[in-house]
């Protein structure tokens, strides 16, 4: 009996999962430098959309009012209600307070009593240093796709002393990198699993104090969000990374000494994130994508598929690729593969690039792979 | 649909279609891969020279040069052409699936404007005449005698007609599909309606239509003499197909779908000698489930607009 739709059988279909990576470098310039600069007031650039609320920014790669802006990420910073620099008096203060409880409530969770979990320094939950200060880079889900790859993750923070918009202030790098990510990442979060940043010096003297290397910060890599310390911005004697001779950083043009994040008790939240992102001076990490594939083989025999119902394929009824010889082998040309249901609607299309022959003397193998 | 570029190695580019995409989302286990066609929809067999001087590398060169289409992800508009699986190689003719439009009379032909004309309203009908203006009754089916009639096939006179097709070559089951939006389909005698199989993202209704379980649209074709004057297949014969369309609530008692994808101002002949008409034009695909060949059938719904 002649047919058209051939049946696949349990092995000519198998499922399998690959994980893509992209790297994604968000380099600095767009964050601080490209549309602000000096003669644009830092937080009124083109590529920074505000919100009435306050609550955070976004950073875009280009101008947001244009249809070709890509939203990066977001940007926000807060306290726990625990924290040193929690006072009433504060400018935002329950704004502050709200930003850190939804990102630990969210991201660290809550203890056995119900009480939102603070963040901690190294993981352990039950013990140690917990980041009271902090400021969050939310990425977008366009960059970070399903996860950010493990042990790929870089921020470099200029951390010099004195306020400019211009890269002066990156004179002294630090480099935030979730180091040993790939295998030493922590899965006691309820936002999946999340490795502990560390901060290196990157350029400039000594910048950190007494040692090499601090933990600054975690990175949830299913969310896509990296929680920073604010000690980062701050020196030794203000309870930061900073080496002393380095000083606390100005993240804003405030006269007086520098104080680091400390300005936060004044300041909005919205003015931090941008003195916080005048000093990035470059992000990178490598995106990840999930593919669950089905591959399905579609396997044609030497005597399968040889003839075709192709209007063009008659003249009358007779076949002309024959040339008028019925003992010429039948030979039809394949540009398409469907894939049907059982009640034979086309559930998938693939195209061939260029067209196959296909006669009794050959037998072939089309691999259409579907991703979801 | 952009070119696939086929300067290197051959690749497979491949989309669900929306009609997957929407079984895809309702969950509901509809979406499952079972079998597999394969198409020619780009390629030209008249480009195959079988009688090429330069010796048989060069019959299929133009054919395997032609460029091939990205996917289309509409499910209508993918793998119209289909290759077929026949066991016998030596085969020189194939059936073929045709109109038949002289059988007993002009029951079965369609319109002088070329198409199977189909009066949607009593209104519209009462204008026509259907043996002497060959318009289809869409509301009172049973008032006319006309329908559509498809015979399959060898169209050849290399062989009699009195001898039987190969059972492999005999078509046994009819894919019909019409938008659901516009008609569905009758029995020939208007007794049956025919079960809708499903309906896809378009709105295009899907009808199987089988030898033995619909017996009152396919048939075995029993005229087995040469009969130039009510067969199209001049060479041994198959099944018959046949039905009429019912025009569809909405195209009855409305003229929305006439505005929004047909026209206002149709003339046509009628019994008052000339009137005007909202028309729509479309296509019913009949496809051999077991050949796979193909006929696009055009219909023009009309609905009388004025006198």
């Amino acid at each position: 009996m002649a047919t058209v739709y051939k049946n696949f059988n349990g092995s000519d279909v198998v499922n399998t999962r690959t994980l893509l990576h992209e790297a994604i470098p968000v380099t600095g310039s767009i964050v601080s430098g490209t549309y602000g600069g000096n003669g644009v007031v830092l937080g009124s650039e083109p590529h920074i959309k505000k919100y009435a609320h306050g609550m955070f920014e976004s950073v875009f790669d280009y101008p947001f009012l244009s249809s070709s802006a890509n939203h990066i990420f977001d940007i926000t910073a807060g306290y726990s209600s625990v924290s040193e620099l929690s006072g009433a008096t504060n400018t935002q203060n329950a704004k502050k307070i709200a930003v850190y409880n939804q990102m630990a409530q969210v991201l660290a969770g809550y203890d056995h009593a119900g009480n939102i979990r603070r963040f901690d320094e190294d993981g352990n939950l039950a013990s140690g240093t917990k980041l009271d200060e902090v400021f969050f880079i939310n990425f977008s889900r366009l960059l970070t796709k399903d996860e950010i790859k493990k042990g790929t993750f870089q921020l470099d923070l200029g951390v010099d002393a004195a306020f400019s918009q211009n890269t002066t202030v990156m004179t002294e790098v630090i480099n935030i990198t979730d180091a040993s990510g790939s295998n030493g990442y922590y899965v006691n979060s309820p936002a999946g699993e999340y490795g502990i940043l560390y901060a290196t010096n990157s350029a400039g003297p000594d910048i950190l104090k007494s040692h090499n290397s601090f933990p600054v910060g975690l990175i949830y890599y299913q969310a896509g969000i990296a929680v920073l310390s604010a000690s980062v911005f701050n020196d030794n004697v203000q309870g930061g990374i900073i080496n002393d001779d380095s000083g606390s950083c100005a993240l804003y043009g405030l006269e007086g000494l520098p104080v680091g994040f400390q300005e936060f008790t004044g300041s909005t939240i919205s003015a931090t994130a941008d003195g916080i992102r005048n000093r990035v001076k470059n992000i990178q990490f490598d995106n990840t994508t999930e593919l669950n594939s089905a591959i399905h083989f579609c396997r044609v025999n030497h005597n399968e598929y040889n003839y075709s119902a192709n209007p063009t394929y008659l003249t009358g009824s007779k076949i002309k690729v024959k040339g008028n010889n019925r003992k010429n082998l039948p030979v039809s040309y394949i540009t398409s593969v469907g894939l049907y249901s059982a009640d034979r609607e086309l559930l998938a299309v693939a195209k061939l690039s260029e067209p196959l022959k296909k006669d009794p003397t050959m037998e072939l193998t089309l691999k259409v792979r579907l991703d979801y | 649909m952009a070119f696939l570029d086929n300067s290197g190695d051959i690749i497979l580019d491949a989309v669900l279609t929306d009609t997957g995409r929407m079984r895809l989302a309702k969950g509901d286990g509809s979406f499952k891969i079972t079998q597999f066609a394969l198409g020619d929809d780009e390629i030209d067999y008249g480009l195959y020279d079988a009688n090429h001087t330069s010796g048989s590398a060069y019959y299929d060169l133009q054919v395997l040069q032609l460029p091939v289409l990205e996917a289309f992800t509409d499910n209508a508009a993918g793998l119209k052409s289909k290759l077929i699986t026949v066991s016998n190689n030596n085969l020189l003719y194939l059936p073929v699936i045709q109109l038949n439009e002289i059988w007993n009379g002009n029951q079965t032909a369609r319109h002088g404007d070329g198409v199977f004309m189909v009066a949607v309203d009593e209104t519209t009908e009462k204008k026509f005449l259907p043996g002497d203006h060959l318009v289809d009754y869409g509301e009172n089916l049973n008032q006319s005698a006309r329908y559509i009639r498809l015979d399959q096939g060898l169209d050849t006179t290399a062989f009699s007609p009195q001898m039987a097709l190969p059972a492999d070559l005999e078509e046994t089951q009819y894919i019909v599909e019409i938008d659901n939006r516009f008609g569905e389909i009758y029995s020939w005698d208007s007794h049956e309606r025919a079960s809708i199989s499903f309906i896809d993202d378009d709105n295009i209704a899907t009808y199987y239509l089988s030898l033995g379980a619909n017996n009152r649209f396919v048939m075995e074709n029993e005229v087995k003499l040469a009969d130039s004057a009510t067969q199209v297949c001049d060479g041994p014969r198959g099944t018959i197909l046949q039905f009429k369309i019912k025009s569809s609530l909405e195209l009855n008692d409305s003229t929305q779908l006439f505005t929004e994808l047909g026209g206002d101002n149709l003339t046509v002949t009628d019994i008052g000698g000339t009137s005007t008409y909202y028309f729509l034009d479309t296509f019913v695909k009949v496809q051999g489930a077991t050949t796979g060949y193909r006929a696009d059938i055009p219909v023009r719904f009309i609905k009388l607009k004025s006198d």
